[in-house]
């Protein structure tokens, strides 16, 4: 079982949870929405796997290329 | 055979040369994951077609009888090859041998201003150097008995700069990188850097340590997370030597011979009235939301055609070489899942990009969803202007045929840099585009000021405002002024555009040769 981290693209604020610890994610699905400049920013799984933990919560700031979810192949 | 003992001295001294810096030296860079210099260039070229010159060069030492004792090879290993059917001039320091470093010969075999550049230039041939040098060494004075201004006797760098101008120049750090090398590296119309064991700076570590007490591995100093992707001194990253290797192959196959030649032509049979439904629905219509350009790019361009320029650099722009209907192609995209604001970096990188697509011939194409330059103290502190303005400077004296597809926003001065002032000026936009010199929230505000603050209720009249102005904006009634020359169904993105770009063809064939370009860049 691989375990993959996904990393959010951009500097902001988590805006909304898409998805929960333990939902299947497909590839391409939104787990988290950041709000950054105005716009909202998804971060999207590049592959399918289970989603093991969200590792941030609604209004969080976040980093460019910090790990915000845990997935399981 | 009255020659036979100089032929057998002559394979004898070419065995010699390829033993390198010898089996301890090459088993200590096969440890670090590298490859010598000439398992690299055959690693890289089609099979069988590396011809080395001057492998005989070196230092020999003889006894008193003038019998050869020994030979340390020249540390520059360098010759002629193809790459996909097509010969280039290709070479590399041999870091086996003293590092990599010059061997003191009247005439440097390559390295900035070498044999293999003189080569590359006379012939109009692609030069690839495969850097793995730490450049010049303090026991140079030892040689020489005494030191040298930089850029003194054989500094050969004008010719690194000359190439520029007239062939593709491809530059790959594979070793731990710093003067002469690493200037020769940053000579280069692409680079890219293998991670892990590619560095380049300035100075190494020990200097830096010396100057400010500051303590940095060479990873952390040079490595692909400093020079590549927050620097964007080297443009691409390879995960290992091999993929290095597979990189230049495909940033070759766009590139032509030289600025006299057409970039080669690659039918994959995808077919050019290919409508891909998805493109209809892929921009949301609440503007705030981001969508995924790579993904609508992908379905417009030729299947499998599609190399990315510096992806990890300026990411509010995405620069890519592609195919349209089987003819190379440069995008300049914005990227709205950063945003897609213009800031100093994605400025630097668009014109760059606009000028290597130029030098080559190669037509552009601008996908805008820009909202515009980056606001704030130290966007301005960076010089966003300056920037922002030297990439639409250099935008407006390219004589490759450029088009405009405006998906989302293409506002102030980032956008006016999406567009070809300079050409023709052909602009299409999907129907979800919106444009202006800023976007209406925001530049209401500051455009009826008085009006709004006046008014009996200034929430309501500035929601007024900006609903009869929003209708304006409908790209129809722009399309109905001819202000902007069409709007497209997106799905129809790719055969309209392969059919300007098959269009083009004859305009490209008939401006071939060397550019020059007047004017100061701002």
């Amino acid at each position: 079982m691989a375990r993959i981290e996904v990393k959010s693209e951009i500097t902001g604020t988590v805006w909304q949870i898409k998805m929960q610890a333990g939902d299947t994610v497909a590839s391409g699905d939104t787990l988290i929405v950041i709000e950054s400049m105005k716009m909202e920013i998804p971060v999207i799984a590049e592959e399918g796997g289970t989603l093991v933990e969200i590792l941030v919560q609604e209004k969080d700031p976040v980093a460019e290329g910090q790990v915000v979810a845990i997935l399981e192949e | 055979m009255p020659w036979q003992a100089e032929i057998d001295e002559l394979h004898r001294r070419r065995a010699l040369a390829e033993a390198c810096g010898g089996p301890e030296a090459v088993a200590r860079h096969h440890a670090q994951g590298k490859l010598t210099v000439r398992e690299r260039i055959n690693a890289l070229v089609d099979a069988g077609t590396f011809r080395e010159v001057g492998k005989l060069a070196g230092k020999g030492t003889y006894d008193s009888g003038g019998q050869l004792t020994g030979f340390e090879p020249a540390p520059y290993v360098m010759g002629i090859a193809k790459i996909n059917g097509r010969p280039l001039a290709i070479g590399g320091e041999d870091y086996t041998i003293r590092a990599g470093t010059g061997f003191g010969s009247d005439r440097r075999k390559g390295g900035q201003g070498g044999f293999i550049e003189d080569l590359a230039f006379q012939y109009r041939i692609p030069l690839v150097n495969l850097i793995d040098g730490t450049g010049g060494s303090v026991n140079t004075a030892k040689r020489k008995g005494y030191t040298v201004v930089p850029g003194y006797g054989q500094d050969g760098m004008e010719r690194s700069a000359d190439l520029l101008g007239v062939v593709p120049v491809v530059s790959a750090v594979m070793g731990t990188t710093a003067g002469g090398p690493a200037m020769r590296a940053i000579l280069s119309h692409w680079s890219i850097m293998v991670k892990g064991t590619g560095h380049l700076f300035a100075a190494g570590p020990p200097v830096v340590e010396r100057a400010f007490g500051q303590r940095l591995s060479k990873e952390d100093l040079g490595g692909t997370a400093v020079a590549v992707d927050r620097a964007g001194t080297i443009d691409n990253v390879a995960s290992s030597e091999a993929d290095c290797f597979a990189q230049i192959r495909r940033f070759m196959s766009y590139m032509p011979q030289n600025v006299w030649n057409l970039p080669p032509q690659l039918d994959v049979g995808d077919p050019v009235d290919r409508c891909e439904a998805a493109l209809a629905s892929i921009v949301p219509r609440a503007d705030r939301q981001a969508y995924n350009m790579r993904t609508l790019l992908g379905m417009i361009v030729d299947r499998d055609s599609w190399f990315e320029i510096q992806p990890g650099f300026g990411r509010a722009i995405i620069t890519a070489l592609a195919r349209l209907n089987g003819k190379v192609v440069g995008i300049i995209a914005s990227n709205p899942m950063v945003g897609g604001i213009m800031d100093v970096k994605a400025a630097r990188k668009q014109g760059h990009f606009t000028e290597l697509c130029d030098m080559f011939n190669i037509p552009l194409l601008l996908f805008a969803d820009v909202p515009g330059l980056m606001v704030g103290l130290e966007s301005e502190a960076a010089a966003i202007l300056r920037e922002g303005v030297r990439a639409r400077f250099i935008g407006f004296q390219v004589s490759v045929p450029v088009i405009t597809v405006i998906i989302r926003k293409c506002y102030g001065v980032a956008g006016g840099g999406f567009t070809d002032r300079g050409g023709l000026n052909f602009k299409i936009a999907w129907p979800s585009a919106q444009w202006g010199s800023l976007p209406v929230e925001g530049g209401v505000k500051a455009a009826y000021k008085r009006e709004i603050a006046s008014a009996p209720d200034p929430v309501a009249r500035e929601r007024e405002l900006e609903a009869e102005l929003r209708a304006l904006a409908s790209p129809f009634r722009t399309a109905e002024a001819f202000a902007v020359e069409d709007i497209i169904d997106p799905r129809e993105t790719r055969p309209y555009l392969c059919q300007f770009i098959d269009a083009c063809q004859d305009r490209l064939a008939t401006q071939l040769g060397p550019k020059l370009r007047a004017g100061v860049r701002p």
